[in-house]
């Protein structure tokens, strides 16, 4: 202990460690008060939504004469809630929507309308600690460490230095000491924020056991670039060497090798064969839509047919076959994402970086995975809508628009 | 009487260059032994093996009776070494210093003790609580002499102790190893001081281009100031 107080006591002599150390704790301390304002103005839009949402379908519900209309003019709202740690790797929710206001109208269209290019999977993202950690800690941490021997050495000290200490733990212990310090600056602002988050325990020590992991990686380089004699210069300039192949270059390989790899259909191309099959079925004769429309439905089958040149309920039956004309596509790039997901998890071994990014993101449910299941949940949402309209809508049920209270509510689990 | 060090044929190469060529002498405990020599003679070199940085390329060297690179810890625990041209940390006072290395050495020391070793190395009291970035290169060189003498080991490597020193300084460092040699520390130093040398060490060694070219003993009556000078400028001044 005494030797850990010593090498403290001398580092908080040496300014441009503690200049260091500053700055991270400042990076640290920026994102996390970033991400909690983003994070609290998303709850805020949330929480805005549901009531103008509630607001709006009472509204709406007044001049409603018929279920066609009510399903046409109401909208839901569904989101997907941060969680409580999300503040601290904002992940997917930065690059793909977690809301949507959705009408009974075909659905994959509603999906994708805001994205018409795939979102991109988050190798490197916004200013998070997520970002911090993955990808500024290893660079002050070379900071840190990479003239530890180097100046000690340019300063004629290192023999001396090494025959008092009877030998070389004290690089170890001098290394780890700033490390573990770099550490408690990133997660100090942290906790500070998974405080005040609601983050549970378990997250936080999670996401602290991961940072301090990552920390530990780039302390096994640091010192195994700086035992190898070089000066300074030479050790910092090969250390960020290291840090652009592992932090930069590798992701981007990352990327650009798992896109190529599995291709995945755009988005817009989701939404523009959803919507020109959508279009198209206003000429068609009826049929062309009935008969797939009931494939899905064979309970409907009786009702499946229209004399009149408008029904709701062909309105609806050709919006749903919209959807089935863009399934496959749909499910192509459901399957591509989460294909690209699984590649990319185990490619990320590659880069401690990413892998840290990664990790964080799936603590903070922000991750691919977390933003699929979004998707899904909405899909499932839609689908009562559809269950609950269809009876009514073909077996001519009379409208009542006291039974519109007991539509199924969106609910985020 | 053990000796506290010995090199054995000992044989030095740095950057495939032999520097020390099958050199042999003895330190018994409680001497001083001064190696003199030019620059580049191979006398840093020479301290640097004792302390096991430097690997023989034959030959041996050992500490108390053991071989050093069979224990380099053990051998560096024993010794309190003074490298030439000692740079402490300019950022921090003599006393911070004194405190950081001695506990980096696990030794103590008061805070009486460390006056007391300053003292005697005649640093200024107005300077020893002062950044080392503003001293002179005579008060570093005390400072890391201070250093060497509160390490308490029993064996002492100097590396020019005395250069930078102002005569009188020089003169007080003598008598302050003389004293540490009564006490019972074995002293290897290199020194440019033959006048110093012959006044304080029991024995003496010519050293030049890695070879030894002289060996004085006190006991045998080789050491006069004469003698000594005119080997070293005929033999060991190149
Ligand atoms: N780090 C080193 N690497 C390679 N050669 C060295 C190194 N240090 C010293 N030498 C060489 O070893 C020889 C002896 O050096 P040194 O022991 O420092 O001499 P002295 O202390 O007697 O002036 C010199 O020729 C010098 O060039
Ligand atoms: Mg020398």
């Amino acid at each position: 202990m005494s030797t850990v107080y010593r090498e403290f006591r001398f580092l908080m002599r040496e300014r441009s460690a503690l200049l260091w150390l500053g700055l991270a704790f400042m990076s640290a301390t920026i994102a996390v008060v970033l991400g909690l304002k983003e994070v609290s103005e998303q709850r805020t839009t949330i929480a805005d939504l549901i009531t103008a949402d509630q607001v709006e379908r009472e509204v709406v519900k007044k001049d409603l004469a018929d279920w066609g209309s009510a399903a046409y003019y109401s909208f839901h709202l569904t989101y997907d809630e941060p969680s409580d740690f999300a503040f601290a790797a904002l992940g997917q929710r930065d690059l793909s929507p977690w809301k949507h206001r959705i009408r009974m109208l075909a659905l994959e269209g509603q999906i994708y309308e805001s994205d018409t290019t795939n979102p991109d999977f988050a190798l490197i993202g916004r200013i998070d600690f997520a970002f911090v950690a993955s990808l500024l800690s290893p660079l002050f941490l070379i900071l840190l460490l990479h003239d530890l021997r180097s100046r000690e050495r340019a300063a004629g000290r290192l023999d001396f230095i090494e025959a008092t200490a009877s030998g070389k733990m004290i690089w170890r212990t001098r290394g780890l000491l700033r490390t573990t310090l770099l550490w408690l600056c990133l997660v100090l602002p942290l906790w500070v924020g998974g405080i005040i988050a609601g983050a549970s325990l378990m997250v936080l020590l999670i996401a602290s056991a991961v940072v301090l992991t990552h920390l530990l990686i780039w302390w096994l380089i640091a010192s195994w670039v700086a035992n190898k004699d070089y000066t300074s210069a030479v050790n910092l300039v090969s250390l960020i060497g290291v840090w652009v192949v592992l932090a930069v270059i590798t992701p981007a390989a990352i990327k650009a090798g798992v896109n190529v790899a599995v291709p995945i259909p755009d988005g817009g191309e989701i939404l523009l064969t959803q919507r020109e099959a959508v279009n198209d079925a206003w000429d068609l004769p009826k049929q062309a839509t009935f008969e797939p429309f009931v494939k899905r439905h064979p309970e409907l089958a009786d009702y499946a047919k229209i004399d009149t040149p408008f029904e709701w309920k062909w309105y609806y039956a050709f919006q749903q076959v919209g959807d089935q004309n863009a399934e496959s596509l749909s499910h192509a790039y459901l399957d591509g994402r989460i294909k690209r997901d699984v590649i990319t998890s185990s490619l990320a071994l590659l880069s401690p970086p990413v892998l840290t990014e990664r990790l964080l993101q799936k603590q903070a449910q922000t991750d691919v995975a977390a933003s699929i299941a979004y998707e899904e949940r909405v899909r499932a949402y839609h689908a009562d809508l559809r269950s609950w309209y269809y009876p009514k809508l073909f077996k001519d049920v009379e409208f009542e628009t006291e039974l519109l209270s007991l539509r199924p509510q969106y609910s985020t689990d | 009487m053990n000796n506290a060090l010995e090199a054995n044929s000992l044989s030095i190469n740095r950057s495939g260059k032999p520097v020390l060529n099958d050199i042999s002498f003895t330190v018994p405990a409680g001497e001083i032994y001064a190696l003199l020599g030019g620059n580049g003679a191979g006398k840093s070199t020479t301290l640097l093996t004792f302390l096991g940085f430097l690997e023989a390329a034959s030959g041996s060297v050992s500490v108390q009776g053991e071989q050093v690179n069979k224990n380099v810890k053990k051998a560096r625990e024993a010794i309190a070494y003074l490298p030439e041209a000692a740079t402490l940390y300019g950022h921090m006072s003599a006393y911070e210093n004194l405190r950081y290395f001695l506990d980096l050495a696990n030794a103590k020391a008061s805070d009486s003790e460390l006056n007391e070793a300053l003292d005697s190395v005649a640093l200024q009291t107005a300077a020893r609580s002062q950044h080392m970035v503003t001293y002179s290169k005579g008060m570093r060189q005390k400072t890391a002499i201070a250093l060497a003498i509160l390490r308490d080991s029993p064996i002492l490597l100097l590396d020019e102790p005395t250069s930078g020193l102002d005569p009188l300084a020089i003169d007080e460092f003598n008598r302050l190893a003389r004293k540490l040699a009564d006490q019972g520390r074995t002293i290897l130093m290199v020194t440019h001081d033959v006048y110093g040398a012959c006044q304080v060490a029991d024995r003496i060694g010519l050293l030049r281009r890695g070879k030894l070219v002289g060996a004085f003993d006190r006991t045998e009556g080789e050491i006069d100031t004469e003698t000594v000078h005119r080997a070293f400028a005929e033999r060991a001044s190149t």
